[in-house]
This record gives structure tokens, sequence and C-alpha cells, in this order.
């Protein structure tokens, strides 16, 4: 148990027996109240977002969360396949919770994935990943009625709108929280 | 707070003045330190030790706001009075909008009500809004009940639960409150966690808002709107932030006495720094106090808003934060 005025960013803690993840935290002390911590909670397994304010003296569970990084192998339709970088075991994570992933993961890369219990909690992504462009059609000098971007398909099978100039090939490199082109990447 | 920031600074602090000054309000400055406080059982106060050969040695403590030693000038027939002073609040979490030590602006009318205050604010921010070209902080405020933005952002009629199992009939009902406290908990808190959770953070903030009528489950020092659970009471908020804080002031003896007994009791049962109540603060009552509006603003988080700084440290030289090792 711990107090929730101790709670940080990236701690978590258990709520009605479901694991979440303190996405944001913020101390308030409104006029004529006591001490608040106002949160953002993430269910990493089911994405539920909830918003909750506590005392800061209340008790909460906090639960002990293990960075581990793993090595991701590949997909099939069930699961996705790590490598545990320590152990070298392989063990597989179900494709449910995580769906979004398959787009965002290349396979031989490493990521981070925060453990609870031997239970991946969550993935955890770089902010900003470099992909080779897979498909992209040449833009036709002079195609005003699609404006100045295109959408193309990189190695992972994500799309992404990216400025006409962009060719098949080629690296960019995308913001994975908005899955937006951010720019070219000269290898 | 880089020296920029401090010139406009000083501009703002010497321009609240100036306003105050051509209306006629006389600048006042009283103790920081006192042997008694009104109690306010959330806030914690910071204490210190007179030691004096004739006085003897006794605990002393830093104010929380300079309103215990104000309405004692009121009451002595001061008129309207202002002052720009330190005031103390301990253990609140310094961050971004927090210092233990801050300075305040509070400012008494007397023969006027907190709807009066609204208009001298209103004129004052105007004043300010163009000198220093911030449109975001001028007049026309928006007005807002907390009646109605329970009923807009929460769903709830406060004037329906009273208590504190209604209340927490209905959050239950419509799943506002995901961690219930574990215990008996009053009205109060769970009003404050409803309100900080699902309230503050979407209150609009295009213009600043005024959130009045308060209700009276929440004690302070405000009169009671007759024949309604609300008191005369409201708090200014700018993008999101609060920022000031008013009253129609009580002035009945027994109202004034039972709050100051009251809050004691809990503070006592909350916190290791108990003041003692201010004897002479009670006696002022008893004698016929005027009727008056307080205003307490916050000046740091006003700089903030004047000069776009997100975070009370650029604001004021050497925070808390950086002054006190990690």
């Amino acid at each position: 148990m711990a107090k929730a005025g101790s709670l940080e960013k990236g701690m978590a803690i258990l709520v009605k027996g479901d694991p979440y993840i303190i996405v944001e935290r913020e101390f308030v002390n409104p006029g004529k109240g006591s001490a608040f911590v106002r949160t953002k909670l993430k269910n990493p397994t089911t994405g539920q977002v909830l918003r909750e304010t506590m005392k800061t003296q209340d008790q909460v569970e906090e639960i002990v969360v293990e960075d581990k990084d793993c090595q991701y192998l590949y997909a099939d339709d069930e699961s996705y396949h790590f490598m545990d970088l320590d152990t070298y075991e392989q063990f597989e994570v179900s494709v449910k919770s995580f769906e979004d992933y398959r787009l965002l993961m290349k396979e031989g890369d490493t990521y981070t994935l925060v453990m609870w219990e031997n239970k991946p909690l969550d993935i955890k992504v770089p902010y900003k990943v470099v992909y080779k462009v897979t498909k992209a059609e040449d833009a036709v000098k002079g195609d005003t009625v699609t404006g100045a971007t295109k959408v193309v398909e990189v190695e992972t099978g994500l799309t992404v709108k990216v400025p006409i100039f962009i060719k098949e090939g080629e690296k960019i490199l995308v913001n994975t929280e908005t899955k937006e082109y951010v720019e070219r990447v000269n290898s | 707070m880089n020296f920029e920031t401090a010139r406009k600074r000083s501009a703002v602090t010497g321009g609240i003045r100036n306003f105050f000054n051509r209306r006629g309000y006389l600048e006042v400055e009283t103790p920081v330190l006192s042997p008694g406080l009104i109690p306010e059982s959330p806030i914690e106060i910071f204490e210190t030790q007179l030691r004096d050969e004739n006085l003897g040695n006794r605990p002393l403590y830093l104010v929380p706001s300079p309103e215990v030693h104000m309405k004692k000038l009121l009451a002595a027939g001061s008129g309207n009075i202002f002052q720009i002073c330190k005031s103390f609040r301990n253990l609140e979490q310094a961050g971004k909008h927090h210092n233990p030590e801050f300075t305040m602006l509070e400012w008494y009318t007397v023969e006027a009500d907190y709807h009066d205050s609204i208009e001298t604010t209103a004129e004052l921010f105007t004043e300010l809004a163009e000198r220093f070209r911030c449109p975001h902080i001028a007049p026309p405020f928006r007005r807002m009940s907390i009646h109605e933005i329970f009923r807009e952002y929460a769903g709830i009629d406060l004037e329906l639960t009273a208590s504190a199992a209604q209340l927490m009939e209905a959050c239950n009902r419509l799943k506002l409150l995901h961690t219930p406290p574990a215990g008996p908990v009053c009205w109060e808190e769970i009003y404050h966690r409803v309100f900080l959770t699902h309230i503050e953070p979407r209150l609009p903030v295009d213009r600043p808002l005024i959130l009045s009528d308060y209700p009276r489950q929440i004690p302070c020092l405000a009169r009671d709107i007759p024949g309604t659970p609300w008191k005369e009471r409201w708090e200014l908020y700018i993008s999101g932030i609060e920022i000031a804080n008013c009253y129609s002031e009580e002035t009945d003896p027994v109202k004034v006495e039972q709050f100051c007994m009251r809050e004691n009791a809990r503070k006592a049962a909350l916190s290791s720094v108990v003041p003692d109540v201010d004897r002479d603060f009670l006696e002022i009552f008893r004698q016929g106090y005027p009727k008056s509006s307080g205003a307490a603003l916050g000046v740091d988080r006003l700089v903030m808003a004047i000069t776009g700084e997100a975070s009370i440290g650029g604001v004021i030289f050497f925070p808390i934060s950086d002054i006190v090792g990690r």
C-alpha cells in the first residue's frame, strides 16, 4: 500500500482489482479543501482510461511493475512473439490487447515490456520511429487535386500521410503516438 | 524569473496599487507573524517562536492570508482598505501553481457585497488587460454558479444531494468515482473529488470565469444566501486556474464563533500545528462588524496569466524548489 500523494507517472496501482498505469498526475489544493492528487489512469490491457482524484493521504494499492527489454520476433494471428533479452526465453503476448502495435513494431527491434507478475501490461514503443516506405505511388507532376501529400505504406503495414516527394524505398520518421509523418531520414 | 518578467511584475503590482489608491482605498500593512489565526482546517501553517524577555517565549504563526488583521481594521473604522503582502501555506506540494510563500492582494470594501466586488475586479482587469495587452484577462467575465456546473458537467443536482450519503449515492449511480474512499467520508470531500476530476478540467477557459454561490456544506466566513443552500462567495478562474476568492463577509458573531470552533477542532484532528483562534478576531463581531465584502487574489498567478508564464517559478525570484536542496 502506498499513499496517493507518493504516486508518480509510470507507477502502477490496482483499481477494483485491475492494474492501471499512472499516465498523468497533478497535485491540487482547492481553496477550501484538503490536498488532493488528480490522476489519469490507463489500463494497458483494455485501454480504458480513468480520471480519478484522491486525497494525498488516501491509501492505494501499488503494484510493482518491471521493465523488460525484449526483442520482437514476429506476429501470427493470435500472438506477438518476443524474446527476453536477459534469459533468451521466447514468449507470447496476446494480440488482442495490443492490436494497434502490429503496425508499429518492426521485427528484430527491441522494445521495453512493462511486466506485472509475469504478465505484460504495456509495450513501450519509442515516441518516434524510422520506417522504410514499402509502397508508394510516384506523384504525377502538376497533380493539384490531391494537394501536396499522399498516402504511403511502410514496412509494418502502417499507412502514413506524407509529402509527395517521398519515394518507395526511402526512410521516414513517424510519430508513433499520432501516426504522423515527421521528416525524411537520409540513411 | 528573468529581469524582463520582473519588470512586468513590478508594473503589475504598481498598476494594482495605483488602481486602489485612485479609488480611495487605504493601503495597509498588517503583521505577517501572529499568535492567533482564523482557523482553516485544510491549510497547514508555518510556526515559529517568539523569544522576548518581557513578553516571554511563545509560538507565533505565519499568516496564510492577511484577513485576520485586516478585518480588525475594518471593524475599527478604517474604511476601504487593501494590501499586497506575503502569505504562507505549508505542505501544499510546491508545483506549477504553488509556492509556500506567495503574494496576496486582499481588499475590503464597506457597504458592499460580493456582487460589488465582481465590479471592482472587472474594472481592475479592464485596466490591466489594456495596459499589458492581454485581452484574455479582460471582462466580460463568464458567470456560472456551482449549482449549474455540477448539473452540466457531472449530472448532479446539489440541491437534491445535501447529505454525504445522498451525494455518494449519486456518484455511484453515475459512476463518477472509481476509488471509493475507505470508511466514512464527508460531503466536502466527495464534492471536491467530483469537482476536481470531472468539472474543473472542463471549465471554459476562453474568458475569465466567475464561479459563484458556493454550497453551505463547505465552511467559510461568507454570508448565507437566505432561503437557499448557497453562500455569497465567488472564485475567479483564469485559464482553468483559481486566482481569486471573495465573500460577502459573515457578520453574525454566533456564526463566526461556530465556524472558528469547528474548524479548530477539525484542525486539531488533522495536524500537528494548531494555532490558537485569535480572540480579538471573535470580539470584533460581537461589537458589530460592518457589512462588507473582501476579496483575496493570488498576485503571482495573476502575473502568470499576464506574462504567459506556465509555472510560478517563472514569476518569482528564488522559488522554493530552487533554494531548497532536493
